[in-house]
């Protein structure tokens, strides 16, 4: 792979690589070969969100997000949601991941497929068992009410922000 | 620094607004799919767009096969015909008298005035995809709503209960194979005749539910669907015990069972239709 300020990445070329990568996941895959099988598509996506974020970023993710949920007969949405998390953290880590040869990149990304892959899980896990009532996200509305009574309490108190004492 | 591709002055929405944008579209799609089932419409087109590619990708793997078969010696297929002339004769047998039988259980009934059992009619279909999913196991089929497939039906191969129905398509279709987790089908143990629960545990394994620790039951008895769900046919094979243990803890007895059918490993199986059941008044 040529340093990434050598590709002009053209649509044509996103376009093939990307269509290359839907065409691989139709492939009949069984046994171990499915289970070790990479997700093109989403190698795919993220290579063009660090390379051409100009063209390729959340709705192309999104969208072949929702391919991937119909491929797998899953809630759709759930590999959406995973993608889409997966292109903001290349483009959080973008400036970053560029200055590294392919095996630090390598090493970089394998937390951010964790997390893409971890987020499936979780987004499914909600949709096959729905939480009974909305009743348990009422802590981070009091937690954000106490942050600000303690905070405002504090800075009352030293008249400015804690940190100003030392 | 600046090179040429790069953003050096935001032109547009920061990326945290735009994942926060996207998020709130991906969260309504799951809300519309699993609450509502409003996007069927949406995976009928996917299967659509993406059947023809399936089927052309599954070609290689097919010509392989018949070339394969082609060059099988000439001796072995003596042999198999032989020993597929032999086991004919033998069904041959056996349907004769099933069809003695089965014109007295028609005149029993009739006698008894019950109702008559539905036929069976079959749709062959093949393996066309395996998708992998956290919380089931599914394959697609290459037949579909066109067929005169209904969600719901039981899959078959030559060897026992594959799974069922889930989801239809025009063109194609998505089973829900037996060990997937969390799916139920109701059995009967073919040597005692005791009703049971096999639930699949993932994994392709499934598990006996709720059998008290005193009932009589071994590694190597045959579980076939009681049919009492009328949704599955009395008595196709489903599974085999494999393992029989005790825990000091429960009042049930732990059955682990192996499916018999080969679950996601053959590649043409069958979906019975029932035919809708005619309402004698």
């Amino acid at each position: 792979m040529s340093p990434p300020d050598q590709i002009h990445g053209s649509w044509r070329r996103i376009l093939g690589t990307l269509l290359l990568a839907v065409l691989l996941e139709q492939m009949p895959w069984t046994g171990w070969s499915l289970a070790l099988r990479p997700d093109f598509v989403l190698v795919g996506v993220l290579f063009w969100t660090l390379n051409q974020p100009a063209r390729i970023s959340f709705a192309t993710a999104f969208c072949l997000g929702l391919l991937a949920d119909f491929q797998d007969g899953v809630v759709f949405g759930q590999h959406a949601i995973a993608y889409v998390v997966g292109v903001y953290l290349v483009l959080y880590l973008r400036l970053r991941l560029l200055q590294f040869d392919p095996l630090r990149q390598a090493a970089q990304l394998f937390p951010i497929f964790l997390t893409v892959q971890l987020t499936v899980l979780l987004v499914g896990w909600l949709a096959v068992n729905p939480p009974t009532s909305l009743a348990v996200l009422l802590p981070v509305i009091s937690s954000t009410v106490l942050w600000y009574l303690v905070a405002g309490f504090l800075r009352l108190w030293h008249g400015k922000g804690i940190q100003d004492r030392a | 620094m600046a090179m040429p591709g790069q953003l050096m002055f935001a032109r547009r929405l920061g990326p945290t607004a735009r994942l926060l944008i996207w998020l709130l579209v991906g969260v309504s799609f799951v809300v519309l799919d699993a609450r509502y089932h409003a996007l069927d419409g949406l995976r009928s087109g996917f299967s659509l767009l993406l059947q023809p590619v399936r089927e052309t990708l599954r070609a290689p793997g097919d010509i392989a096969a018949e070339l394969g078969g082609f060059f099988t010696r000439h001796r072995l297929l003596q042999i198999e015909r032989d020993a597929l002339l032999a086991e004919r004769a033998r069904l041959m047998l056996d349907v004769n008298a099933a069809r003695d039988l089965r014109r007295e259980n028609a005149e029993l009934r009739t006698l008894l005035q019950l109702q008559a059992r539905p036929g069976q009619q079959v749709v062959r279909a093949a393996l066309l995809y395996k998708g992998h999913d956290w919380f089931s196991q599914r394959i697609t089929l290459d037949q579909g709503a066109g067929a005169g497939l209904r969600s719901g039906l039981p899959v078959v191969d030559a060897e026992g209960l594959v799974g069922q129905l889930s989801r239809v398509y025009p063109g194609s279709s998505d089973v829900t194979l037996v060990s997937s987790p969390g799916h139920l089908t109701p059995v009967v143990v073919e040597r005692t005749g005791q009703r049971g629960l096999a639930a699949g545990g993932g994994q392709g394994q499934l598990e006996l539910r709720y059998m008290p620790a005193q009932t009589d039951i071994q590694v190597g008895d045959r579980l076939l669907t009681s049919g009492i769900d009328r949704l599955y046919p009395a008595g196709i094979p489903v599974a085999r015990i494999s393992r029989v243990s005790r825990s000091q803890s429960s009042p049930y007895l732990r059955v682990e069972c192996v499916p018999l059918a080969g679950l996601d490993h053959s590649r043409a199986v069958l979906v019975l239709v029932a035919e809708p059941r005619v309402t004698t008044p």
